[in-house]
């Protein structure tokens, strides 16, 4: 059994997911000591390449999203099964700063397809966890997803790319908003059309996710290439003021939602 | 600028419930272990089970509501070397945190 990392990187006009892509790529080889394929198109892919990727797959994007902040090339992950050469994969969004061996458990779990259900804000310990909407799922998150090569596995990348191309049709059935394509939601979907409407419980890495999201900064304890130790500031709003807050944290993967601030970590 | 002047600087001030949040964020994933075709959590409950009994064989529900057949003295070896290495760590850890009250 061959085990390997995937990474979807397509630079848009805001942000460099080439970039991002070969430091998380460089952070897994040091971590979990697997290798790395990426997925990207030619308008990312520099001519001078800093870092050898074990494969790179080169894919058109699909440039039809957007959200607030500006074009976001996010569409087509579905093709993760078709472009994954491993018999075992982890599929991982660029901007998840991997710092220890953690998601090598992911490959010891007893199914052929897992990913997180459940999520921890650094220093918002009580943020509500995601859902569809009101009156829909819990929402599964496809920022880290372990997969094998199954026919189950495959039905549901094969779902997943039925739900991308029908999105507005789920979106009204489930009451989300149709005009920013979620890869989330499209993989909660998909993974309950694949179980006869459930998600098993094998089906769920048995951790919370840990983001660093809003009013949030992560800053680098040291300026080493694969540093782990971490300061995060956090602005705590107390009757219309701010109070800065901090904790140290050391040896935990975190996905950063802010792209400037991951950005910051991988250039400084 | 290095961490700690940012600190001074921006007059931030240690969270200790969040940084007592994050290490059991940090040390809970630590306890699954994946062993005889289950997925465990070393805790005390499954420890004190495993260490009470006196079967070669026992049947555990695992972590996935599954339940499983293990041999008893193979698990409880790793749980307990899994939970001793965690928990120390953790503790080690804890006590740094304990310092900047």
């Amino acid at each position: 059994m061959n085990r390997g990392a995937l990474l979807f990187a397509f630079n848009s006009p805001k942000y460099n997911y080439y970039d991002m892509a070969v430091a998380t790529a460089k952070r897994i080889n040091h971590f979990l000591d697997i290798p790395v394929t990426l997925v990207t198109d030619s308008e990312s892919l520099p001519v001078k390449q800093s870092y050898q990727f074990d494969n790179i797959v080169m894919a058109p994007a699909d440039k039809s999203n957007k959200r607030d902040w500006g074009l976001w090339y996010n569409k087509g992950r579905y093709r993760a099964y078709q472009f994954s050469p491993y018999d075992e994969t982890i599929l991982l969004d660029t901007d998840y700063m991997v710092n220890s061996d953690k998601l090598l458990t992911t490959f010891d779990l007893p199914t052929d397809f897992c990913c997180h259900d459940t999520t921890s804000f650094i220093m918002h310990p009580d943020v509500s966890q995601e859902v569809l909407s009101v009156y829909s799922f819990k929402t599964l998150w496809a920022t880290v997803v372990t997969f094998k090569k199954t026919q189950r596995a495959k039905q549901i990348f094969d779902s997943l790319e039925m739900i991308q191309n029908n999105f507005d049709h789920y979106a009204s059935i489930h009451g989300f908003i149709a005009a920013t394509f979620r890869n989330d939601y499209a993989l909660t979907l998909a993974t309950r059309i694949v179980n006869g409407h459930t998600t098993p419980i094998e089906d769920v890495i048995p951790w919370n996710l840990l983001h660093v999201g809003k009013n949030t900064s992560v800053y680098k304890n040291k300026d080493d290439e694969f540093n782990t130790e971490y300061t995060v500031m956090f602005d705590n709003w107390n009757r219309g003021k701010i109070r800065k807050e901090y904790i140290t944290i050391k040896d935990m993967d975190f996905h950063v939602m802010n792209k400037e601030n991951f950005m910051e970590l991988i250039h400084e | 600028m290095d961490t700690t002047s940012l600190i001074a600087e921006a007059k931030a001030r240690f969270n200790h419930n969040s940084a007592k949040a994050y290490l059991k964020d940090k040390y809970d994933s630590k306890f699954i272990v994946a062993d005889q075709t289950g997925l465990w959590r070393a805790n005390l409950e499954t420890l004190n089970f495993l260490n009470a009994s006196s079967d070669e064989w026992v049947i555990l529900i695992d972590t996935f509501n599954n339940p499983v057949r293990v041999n008893r003295v193979e698990l409880l070896e790793k749980l307990n070397g899994t939970y001793k290495t965690v928990m120390e760590s953790w503790y080690k850890e804890w006590i740094e945190l304990e310092k900047k009250r």
